[in-house]
Formats: structure tokens, sequence, C-alpha cells
């Protein structure tokens, strides 16, 4: 398999979590579309130390990197939900709107 | 072989996980794509990281972003339309970058294939982890700490039961 062709699903990943993320209205909805953008990156790194470069072991240090990154942030982003949802009992972001100026 | 079948089911779980209605099943076709992203790794003889891929992602965030599919608007009240231009925008944005990208992919000169990839052995990730990238290691082990106790924090509730600060 060329390099290519791994680049290439993973900017059909991107494109499709970029879609998700712009056109969802619930936050977790929102987070799940975020996390295929993240998968999508781990690929183009892992395809490209693996296929073009010459030290595997590179990539998968910084996929692994980008596991942990995206764990924490599914935690975080979590909770939020959770406490948003407490105070306003909705987590649709088009009726959190206070900050809109 | 491994590459096609696992790509074709990363991009149809992505499809579900953003497509469906459904929050529940927009969270089963994240672990589809999940489990096919994992496939593209053994494709590219990553078995370590494929396996972290199952575990954290299907094992782990999936189980936790269905606890939060109790804070979804119920499926069975009338739901508001979503604005028809809203969407087009939405969907043309994403085409352009995902044109974008390719047209990237395209153009740059990528050496030629070396056959099939040789298996990244865990052990020399591991030896990585702990000589050249040791800081970054314990970095990760500090945000991973850090992010618990803040999500315990965010969602906890006060004692006195008024909204948790």
């Amino acid at each position: 398999m060329t390099v290519a062709s791994y680049l290439f699903v993973a900017a059909c990943l991107f494109g499709i979590g970029l879609y998700g993320l712009l056109q969802r209205r619930s936050l977790v909805a929102m987070l799940i579309a975020l996390e295929l953008m993240l998968a999508a990156v781990s690929i183009n790194v892992v395809a490209l130390t693996t296929l073009a470069g010459r030290d595997g072991s590179l990539g998968q240090v910084v996929a692994l990197i980008l596991v942990g990154v995206a764990a924490s942030e599914a935690a975080i982003a979590l909770s939020l939900f959770v406490a948003i949802h407490r105070a306003r009992h909705n987590i649709d972001v088009e009726q959190l709107s206070e900050l809109t100026g | 072989m491994v590459f096609a079948g696992s790509a074709a089911m990363a991009l149809f779980g992505a499809l579900l996980a953003v497509g469906l209605k459904n929050i529940f099943h927009n969270i089963l076709g994240f672990a589809l794509a999940m489990l096919g992203v994992a496939g593209v790794f053994l494709s590219l003889g990553s078995d370590f990281l494929a396996a972290v891929f199952v575990l954290v992602y299907v094992g782990a965030v999936a189980i936790a972003m269905v606890y939060a599919v109790m804070l979804s608007y119920p499926l069975d009240l009338p739901q508001r339309r979503r604005s028809v231009p809203k969407i087009a925008a939405a969907a043309l944005l994403a085409a352009i970058v995902t044109g974008a990208l390719w047209l990237v992919v395209r153009r740059a000169p990528w050496p030629p294939p070396l056959g099939a990839p040789d298996d990244v052995a865990p052990a020399q990730t591991g030896y990585r982890f702990l000589t050249d990238y040791v800081l970054a290691f314990e970095l990760i082990s500090v945000l991973l700490v850090v992010a618990m106790m803040g999500a315990v924090m965010v969602a906890r509730r006060t004692r006195e039961g008024g909204s948790g600060r």
C-alpha cells in the first residue's frame, strides 16, 4: 500500500469529522466528531513514519501521546457536559448563547 | 486487503457516527470507526497501537460517552428542524478542507512504497519513551492525573446540593 492511500483515508475521516463538528448541535455528538478528527491525525502520523520515514517507533510514540491527550480531553469534556447539563438542563449548543455579543 | 477492509469499516463507522440522529447509534458508529482505525494500524504493522486504540477508544471513551447519552435531548419529543443553509455550509466547508487535503496528497512527491511495512516492536517504542521522549512520557502522566482530578471536580455536586463549583 502506498503512503497516499493511507493519507486519502485519513483525509476522508478528517472531513467527516469536520462536517459532524460543524453540523451537530449536541455537545456529545460534537465530541465524537472531534475524536474522529484526532484519529485521522494519528493515521497520518503512523502511516508517514512507517512507510515514508525510517523510524516506525517515532510514529508510535507520537500516536500514543495523541491517544493520551484525546482520552484526557474526552474525560474533561464529558464532565463539563454534565456540569452544563446540571446548570441548564440542556447540552444543545444553540441554546448556550449567553456570551453571544 | 486488511487495509481496504478496515479503511472501509472506519469510513462507514464515521458516517454512522456523524449522520444518524440517535446519539446512541452515533456512539456505536464511533466504536465501529475506531475498530476500523485499529485495523488500519494493524495493516501498518503497529500491533501495539491497534490494541491501545481498541482498549482506550472502544473500551473507555465510547463507554464514557454512553453515560452522557442521559444528557441528550429526548428523541420522542418533537425535534427542532435544522436549517438547511447551515447544513449545506457545514458540508461545503468540510468538502473544501477534504478536497484541499486530497490535492496536497496528490501533488506531493511520495517515496515509492517499501513493500509491506515491518512490524514495529513494542519494546522499541517503550525504549524510546524512556530515553529520548521521557519528558513527553512524564508530561502525559501528569496530564492524565490532572484531567482525571479536574473531571471529578467539575462534575461533582457540592455537599449543599447546589450546582458544582
